[in-house]
């Protein structure tokens, strides 16, 4: 069982420390997404929701004449710009082509600002990667989901005596850090780490497991009652061909927010905009309740008037909606979002130390230090650029944010590129160099670079740190403080690294003896 | 919402949970406890978590008053996991 | 030869299994949430209550079939599980 664990955890664990790491950051996306489009100034209270709707309808009545649907996000707490997508023309047959942009919530029109992709990279790259077609990347993530909900089941089952002795769990005394930090990492964010994998799992259950689906329901009807219990999309149906102006949004979303209270409107999605046969569905917003469930009222979009309000889905589309709700932790607060963020951060050391821990005990073993079998420097190299790489690549992601210039073709792209070429570098240099240098180097560059990040937003922006401060601007102080903060983490990392480096040469012999303790208690535990 | 009470709570209800255990009485205090002390301490700890939990769900409702638990405890618990650690190198 | 057969022995058991975990569990967890619409519940919710169960029970059967002493073992407790399900599952689809 206890190779079960092992293997489990290792085949993919540099895809899931990835992805694990993405998904940390991704619980402050919009403030990532703020903070990479500095040209937006900060909003200092949200705007009147049902003003701005209206805004961004007729701009999109503008700009996509004759879309058969468009659907837009309205700016809350965390989001200080309207995110809009609507349906095109196709690029490819068979595919759906749709347009996206971010809009600026006092004008309604397109944001003035460097094009970026912001947080949402971090946020899709969790679970769909990139270079990669989307259902592939997703099908990725959810392999590596599943390993990791065995490689939790079988770590549990290995240390049965887990919860007799939760305090009491003690290791050899010649054992080295990462072994205890792996341990009570697991251990103590236990009910989180079960949680957010499986609700992860539950998020793209539909692609995983369409069996149910498919021998259940075998006409469109009969799917639309599955998707109206888990989302407020309204299908577009035959548009009548009848021109008429879409009625007034701004009323509706004005009902929407009398029943749900202020700021509480989530996103307003219209089919067949212009057409007689126009629907409005305008959902409720994230905040205050733990459930993603669909809660709309649908308009008819020609007359305004209220056809329905939907409230209340089936038991098993209710569980679905609160697992779903539970693992994006979109209901949070500003408190409760730390929490998530933390302790999501205690996971992705989790996966980190496992992987360092895997070579470390493999070393001790190992007939000569100095030649290790392939699988092993294998083993050592991905760690090293998963790990130490994937940290120096977020952040050069950022660095290009603030460096491309602007405007860019294809900007946003380029600043992707960026990640994915300092990552192939950061995998290169591990190749090159010594192993225990390179884990030294490339975790003094991460922290270099984000110690200097503030330092570049103070020199290419209108919104250096001080002046964050000074005006209360939690998101770019807060995330200028973040990036010290990580820092000085990579910085502590990379000494101890260094250091033990150093002593661990000479002191290889004494240590053989400490895999004998290990194994026994594993095999006794 | 005051976050600092549900926090401190679970703190010391950790805290107090640990200290119940025989192998941390030896190891931190250096000879176990009076076996009433012991169950004072198991039944204290259980008390500051319930409480913790009653504050939580009393301002925030059910759902995302037991989040706020979850988290609250993972990181008391964390806390008190990685203290315990430390004392145990320093000491060797 | 005789060394290709003591790998084929020595491994087999083990690609055995992992073939059993991989596909197997998958295809149990699969033939599970189309087994669950024989329950007296709507369709919809039954179907999504065998999607929200399959990767309970896929990493259930991952876990035993590492847990049991032989490859054999492992192949026959998911089938013993699988054949009740599959009537259901031929019924409803």
């Amino acid at each position: 069982m206890s190779s079960l664990h092992t293997w489990a955890g290792l085949l993919l664990g540099w895809v899931l420390y990835a992805m694990f790491l993405t998904g940390t950051v991704s619980y402050f996306k919009d403030e990532l997404s703020q903070w990479m489009r500095p040209e937006l100034p900060r909003l200092s209270q949200i705007p009147d929701q049902a003003v701005v709707a209206q805004r961004v309808a007729v701009e999109l009545g503008n700009i996509a004449p004759g879309t058969s649907q468009w659907s837009i996000r309205l700016p809350d707490e965390r989001n200080n710009s309207v995110y809009a997508f609507w349906r095109t023309a196709p690029r490819n047959p068979g595919q759906r082509g749709f347009g996206e942009g971010n809009f600026d919530p006092a004008t309604g029109q397109r944001v003035a600002s460097r094009d970026t992709l912001g947080g949402e990279f971090f946020y899709r790259f969790h679970f769909q990667f990139h270079y990669m077609p989307v259902v592939w990347g997703r099908w990725l993530a959810g392999a590596a989901a599943m390993f990791m909900l065995v490689a939790i089941v079988s770590g549990v089952i290995t240390h049965k005596k887990i919860f007799v002795d939760f305090f009491t769990f003690r290791w050899g005394k010649r054992q080295r850090s990462w072994l205890d930090a792996h341990n009570s990492l697991s251990v103590f964010g236990l009910p989180f780490h079960f949680m957010i994998t499986y609700t992860g799992l539950v998020t793209l259950m539909a692609l995983y497991m369409p069996w149910g689906e498919q021998a259940a329901f075998k006409t469109p009807a009969e799917r639309q009652q599955l998707s109206a219990e888990l989302s407020a999309f309204i299908q577009p149906g035959k548009p009548s061909g009848q021109k008429m102006p879409l009625a007034s949004v701004a009323d509706m979303v004005r009902q929407a927010l009398e029943r749900w209270g202020r700021d509480n409107v989530g996103r307003v999605t219209v089919v067949h905009p212009g057409d007689a046969a126009a629907r409005v569905s305008v959902a409720r917003g994230e905040a205050g309740r733990v459930s993603m469930s669909p809660q709309y009222m649908e308009f008819d979009g020609a007359t305004g008037k209220l056809l329905m309000v939907r409230e209340s889905v089936g038991p098993a589309a209710e569980t679905r909606g609160v697992l779903y709700a539970l693992h994006l932790g979109r209901f949070s607060d500003t408190e409760m979002r730390w929490l998530y963020f933390l302790v999501s951060f205690m996971g992705t050391a989790m996966v980190g130390t496992g992987l360092v821990m895997w070579t470390v005990k493999r070393r001790q073993k190992l007939p000569d230090p100095e030649r290790p079998y392939f699988g092993f420097r294998l083993v050592e190299r991905l760690n090293i650029a998963s790990i130490a790489g994937l940290s120096i690549a977020m952040t050069a992601f950022l660095w290009a944010n603030r460096l491309l210039p602007h405007p860019l073709e294809s900007r946003a792209d380029w600043e992707v590129h960026a990640f994915f070429i300092v990552w192939v570098l950061t995998l290169l240099h591990a190749l090159v160099r010594p192993a225990r240098s390179a884990w030294a180097e490339q975790l003094s560059a991460a922290s270099a670079l984000l110690f200097l990040l503030p330092l570049l937003n103070a020199f290419t922006t209108q919104r250096p740190l001080w002046q964050s401060l000074f005006e209360g601007d939690r998101v770019f102080a807060g995330i200028d403080m973040m990036c010290w903060a990580l820092a000085l983490l990579h910085a502590v990392l990379a000494i101890r690294t260094a250091r033990q480096g150093a002593i661990s040469q000479p002191a290889l012999k004494p240590k053989r003896q400490a895999p004998i303790a290990v194994t026994s208690r594993e095999g006794a535990g | 919402m005051n976050h600092l009470l549900p926090f401190a709570l679970s703190l010391s209800g950790f805290t107090a949970l640990a200290f119940a255990v025989r192998r941390q009485q030896r190891d931190v205090i250096g000879r176990p406890l009076r076996p009433t002390t012991t169950y004072v301490l198991r039944l204290a700890g259980a008390c500051a978590l319930l409480l913790a939990l009653g504050i939580l769900v009393a301002e925030k409702g059910w759902s995302i008053g037991l989040v706020l638990f979850s988290g609250h405890t993972s990181i008391a618990a964390g806390i008190v996991l990685c203290a315990l650690i430390g004392q145990a190198r320093m000491v060797r | 030869m005789s060394f290709l057969i003591h790998r084929v022995r020595s491994t087999g058991p083990l690609i055995s299994r992992i073939v059993a975990a991989l596909f197997g569990g998958y295809a149990l967890a699969a033939l599970s949430s189309v087994a669950v619409l024989a329950l007296p519940l709507s369709k919809p919710q039954a179907v999504l209550t065998g999607m929200l169960a399959s990767f309970a029970i896929y990493a259930g059967a991952v876990i035993w079939v590492f847990a049991v002493r032989s490859a054999l073992k492992a192949w026959a407790g998911l089938l013993i599980v699988a054949v009740p399900l599959l009537p259901l599952a031929l019924s409803v689809s």
